[in-house]
């Protein structure tokens, strides 16, 4: 099992990096107006929903939010086991499209996502927001949208809480045990 | 990869209970998921609810909305168990609480819908519901998939949701849909509601309240006739016999509320007519055949949203 080592974001740290987030797709989103945004199942769902809330706060668009489930695209899990997404070709085609999930790591779940994606239609761009970047990336992908960068090793594991799903809102360390 | 995904924690489930769950961006999320659900064709043949059970618990008969569900969830290539009528059919027969009864089938199902004929029912199921919970009607209450497939045909119908002159006619009082779909529209800006009632069945003030804070024009009208001639959208309800003290008063109402070919020449040409369903004679059947009438493509789009909503509330959220 796995031990606490520390919390790196609590609530509030969440709801600033969320925040800023959303500024920053303001910034440098070139076409707010078509935007769709893809959650990443699990918990990218309530990320992509509480960015798409922040944008119509700030801007009064709101973007809608598809729930993307790439278990159908990973390339460790049987592809048996879990179908492909229901993504319509004209949800993606000529728009831009932005991916949330909650951590990336190796960035398999990334390109199972641009497979996925991809797969559906072809989008204007595609980019990638995520709330936890703990490097030990093994595939070319890189987030344009981080809400915050955690060094970690190997042994070490991220969990991220969501108040939606677990009922608070918090991101933790956790040692693998015997490691 | 999401490290939570790898190592779950155990949660407590999203509900869609009333029009309170739905924030302005979930709405237009919700819609735009119907709308890929439709474009898809009815069987996206992916089958992504592949593997998940849905228990629809019917308190209070209905086959619209009952139907739809089921067929949803058919189409999403998941699997239905049922109660077809849960007052008299299940354990609650011998007694059993509503609260236990949504705690034993949120054992074996993924999601529940729930009906139920006392208002707050929904609310107090899922508290205590393991799994999603979808109210599907809880008596004068709440009936959220419905407010969602009017807002979906309005959107695709009349190609928005703001700066539309929506009349709302008939039983504005008990009819939860009437209740429900004003205060989303209200959450949209330029939208003017008039509001054709008789004194029995006014909507409520509790509604009333909550839509003038959101700052939306409401104006009460007695014509029917009067006001349909500036609408774009023309959302009529069914009056129920029940409502009223004497057969008398309640064929002088009909008489003045219905929506006939008299009234349909007074209605604007790219105006609709909508209505929940089922109807008795508040829409006179001349009027189905003209394209104005959108009431069956209506109840054909309740298929799409709850789609979208099952897909929504499945995907974990």
């Amino acid at each position: 099992m796995s031990t606490p080592k520390a919390v790196i974001l609590d609530g509030d740290g969440i709801r600033r990096s969320l925040r800023r987030i959303a500024h920053e797709i303001i910034e440098r989103q070139p076409d707010l107006e078509h935007l769709t945004i893809l959650g990443i199942v699990t918990r990218g769902v309530p990320l992509a929903q509480r960015l798409a809330q922040l944008l119509h706060e700030l801007e009064g668009i709101a973007p809608p939010v598809i729930p993307l489930d790439v278990r159908g695209y990973r390339d460790d899990l049987p592809r048996s086991q879990a179908p492909p997404p229901a993504l319509p070709a004209d949800r993606v085609k000529d728009r831009p499209v932005l991916l949330v999930d909650d951590v990336l790591f190796n960035g398999r779940t990334a390109r199972a996502a641009v497979d996925a994606v991809v797969a559906a239609g072809r989008p204007l761009l595609i980019q990638l927001a995520v709330l936890v970047d703990r490097g030990h990336r093994e595939l070319p992908i890189r987030p344009d949208y981080v809400g915050k960068n955690v060094p970690t090793s190997r042994q070490e594991w991220v969990e991220v809480h969501l108040s939606e799903i677990d009922g608070e809102d918090s991101v933790r360390i956790l040692e693998r045990d015997g490691a | 990869m999401s490290d939570s995904l790898v190592a779950p924690t155990a949660a407590p489930a999203r509900h869609l209970v009333s029009p309170s769950d739905l924030d302005l961006p979930l709405v237009e999320s919700l819609l735009a998921l119907a709308s890929d659900m439709e474009r898809q064709g009815q069987s996206p043949a992916q089958a992504p609810l592949r593997g998940r059970i849905m228990a629809s618990v019917f308190y209070e008969p209905s086959t619209r909305t009952r139907f739809s569900f089921e067929a949803a969830m058919l189409r999403l290539g998941g699997q239905v168990i049922s109660v077809e009528s849960a007052a008299t059919g299940s354990s609650a027969a011998k007694g059993e609480s509503l609260e236990d009864a949504v705690r034993i089938i949120g054992g074996y199902a993924d999601l529940i819908v729930l009906r139920h004929p006392e208002i707050g029912a929904a609310e107090r199921a899922a508290r205590v519901s393991p799994v999603p919970l979808v109210n599907a009607g809880d008596g004068a209450g709440h009936h959220p998939t419905q407010a969602l497939l009017d807002l979906y045909t309005i959107k695709k119908e009349c190609g928005r949701l703001d700066h539309l002159r929506i009349v709302m006619s008939g039983d504005l009082k008990f009819g939860r849909t009437a209740r429900s779909l004003a205060l989303l529209l209200a959450r949209y800006p330029g939208n003017q509601l008039t509001l054709v009632s008789p004194d029995e069945l006014r909507l409520g003030e509790d509604v009333r309240h909550q839509l003038h804070r959101t700052g939306v024009s409401i104006r009460d009208e007695r014509d029917l006739s009067a006001a349909a001639a500036g609408a774009d959208v023309l959302y009529q309800t069914r009056i129920q016999r029940e409502r009223f003290a004497s057969v008398t008063e309640y064929d002088q109402v009909r008489s003045v509320s219905r929506v006939d070919a008299a009234l349909m020449r007074r209605l604007p040409e790219h105006a609709i007519v909508m209505h929940p369903l089922p109807r008795l004679d508040e829409i006179d059947e001349s009027v189905d055949s003209d394209p104005r009438a959108a009431y069956f493509r209506q109840a054909r789009n309740g298929l799409f949203v709850r789609m979208a909503v099952l897909y929504w509330l499945a995907m974990g959220t």
